[in-house]
């Protein structure tokens, strides 16, 4: 591996004093950074491990105000009871990052700042409207994920930033959700595409707060506020979720690369999306249930 | 570069060493150690030909950078076999004819180690899951499965 110089903070304070200094890059799990650095592919020329600053870890919920460091691995969040029963869709996209090695260091905030449009974690947590908090020296500030993704491996940290936490209300117990990739394996596998919804059902048996975010599609992961529209207040038919598969099709902007063609990525696009809302629908099911027993 | 010290407790030994920061545990476990069980397959993440375990959990080596195994408690492959004894693992990996060229096994056997100290009685699909860092490219994984299925038996029967 190329020299650097390295400093690895034991505390925010001191994390944000060295990223002030210029050429700064980040570590923290290295699944990422490492093979690139193995290969000379980057080339930092100071290395700042945040792998030690405390404050970064760990997942704290108040009341219903859910907030996991960026040094949060996803064998953590996977382990995660609540998080499990409440928002399994992010449960279920960290039990399939990479292998079990993998997830073992691979890190949320990690996941969030490569900006990949393949990032497990962002399907589901695009469907929680979470929000990211950046922290510099100068201090903090939040922005929605959304707005925090720019383009395939861009993102609006700025000079002196790094991503502090991730926060988001703990769904209700009524809305269900889930998240499914396909890739190439079932483990260790880079999502072709991916997607995470949510549903609630009303007392009338219709769809509502439908939540529907495609990965692997576009440049960035996104939200189809057109294809929650289309479903928003009816009630769940075959013809219905041809329609949203459909409406899928038209509102991602896939590509063509070594993965997979842009035509199979529509309409497995579509596909997929469908069934995550059809499981996170079961899940909403089984809630109303247990609420009429 | 300025060097740094660190300090990792390997197989039961501690050690204290000045090092480089662009060396990762696997440098240190292979070149400073001599433990050279742990084998560099990829260095990508991506054949598991590497894993150790580091505070009780299987990671990549080849991902670990030096500064950040400081501190940690790290089991190989050498520390596993006690007074001349093989581990139960590695037994069953003798048994099963689960052992050809061996590159890849003792990244297999401490990924299957890290399974069965937190889920005893793994099912098949436990046992997939638990492997699916781990590239074999001659035995195949019928046979490292029946292995890891055999030194289960075997420990909970310890
Ligand atoms: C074998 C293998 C399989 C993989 N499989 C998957 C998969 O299935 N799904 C998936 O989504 N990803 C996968 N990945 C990619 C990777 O593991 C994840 O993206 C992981 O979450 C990255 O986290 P990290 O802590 O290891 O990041 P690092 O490598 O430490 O850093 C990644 C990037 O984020 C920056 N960064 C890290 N933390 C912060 C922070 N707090 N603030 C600002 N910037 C920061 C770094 O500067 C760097 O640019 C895989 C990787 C490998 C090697
Ligand atoms: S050498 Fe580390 S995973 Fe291949
Ligand atoms: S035994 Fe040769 S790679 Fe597995």
């Amino acid at each position: 591996m190329q020299t650097f110089n390295y400093l690895r903070p034991a505390h925010l304070d001191e994390l944000c004093q060295a990223l002030q200094q210029p050429h700064a890059k980040i570590v923290a799990g290295g699944t990422d950074v490492l093979p690139q650095m193995h290969t000379g592919r980057l080339q930092p020329a100071l290395l700042v491990d945040i792998s030690r600053v405390s404050e970064l870890e760990g997942i704290r919920i108040h009341n219903t105000q859910v907030e996991i460091g960026a040094l949060t691995t996803f064998a953590a969040i996977q382990a995660h009871p609540t998080l499990r029963a409440a928002a399994p869709a992010l449960t279920q996209a960290a039990q399939w990052v990479g292998a079990p090695m993998t997830r073992q260091r691979a890190t949320l905030g990690g996941n969030l700042a490569n900006a990949s449009p393949a990032a497990d974690a962002v399907p589901p947590l695009m469907i929680y409207n979470a929000e990211v908090t950046l922290t510099s020296a100068k201090g903090s500030r939040s922005l929605p994920l959304a707005q925090f993704l720019l383009g395939p491996g861009q993102t609006a940290l700025q000079r002196g930033e790094f991503i502090q936490s991730v926060r988001f209300e703990l769904p209700a117990e009524d809305l269900g959700s889930a998240f499914l990739k396909i890739g190439p394996r079932r483990g260790m596998t880079i999502a072709i595409v991916s997607a995470a919804a949510a549903v609630r059902l009303s007392p009338e048996g219709r769809l509502e707060q439908v939540r529907v975010a495609v990965g692997a599609s576009a440049p960035t992961v996104i939200r189809c506020p057109q294809t929650e529209n289309l479903l928003h207040g009816q009630l769940p038919s075959a013809e219905l979720w041809q329609s949203a598969a459909q409406q899928i099709a038209v509102e991602i902007s896939p590509i063509d690369d070594v993965r997979a063609s842009r035509a199979y990525r529509r309409r497995a696009a579509g596909v997929l999306a469908v069934r995550a809302l059809q499981a996170a629908l079961s899940q909403a099911q089984e809630a109303a249930q247990a609420r009429t027993v | 570069m300025k060097p740094i010290e660190i300090t990792l407790t390997v197989n039961e030994t501690t050690h204290t060493l000045i090092t480089l920061p662009n060396r990762t545990l696997l440098d240190i476990l292979r070149e400073d150690l001599g433990l050279t069980g742990a084998k560099n397959g990829c260095e990508s993440g991506e054949c598991g030909a590497c894993t150790v375990l580091m505070n009780g959990a299987a990671v990549n080596a080849c991902l670990v950078l030096a500064g950040q195994a400081d501190g940690c408690t790290v089991e190989t492959i050498e520390g596993l076999s006690k007074s001349g004894q093989l581990h139960p693992i590695q037994q069953a990996f003798v048994d099963a004819g689960a052992v050809q060229c061996g590159f890849c096994i003792p990244g297999m056997v401490m990924a299957s180690k890290a399974l069965l100290d937190h889920n005893p009685q793994p099912q098949e699909e436990d046992i997939r899951q638990a492997l699916a860092g781990n590239i074999c490219r001659c035995t195949g994984y019928t046979k490292i499965i029946q292995a890891v299925q055999m030194a289960a038996e075997e420990l909970r029967h310890d």
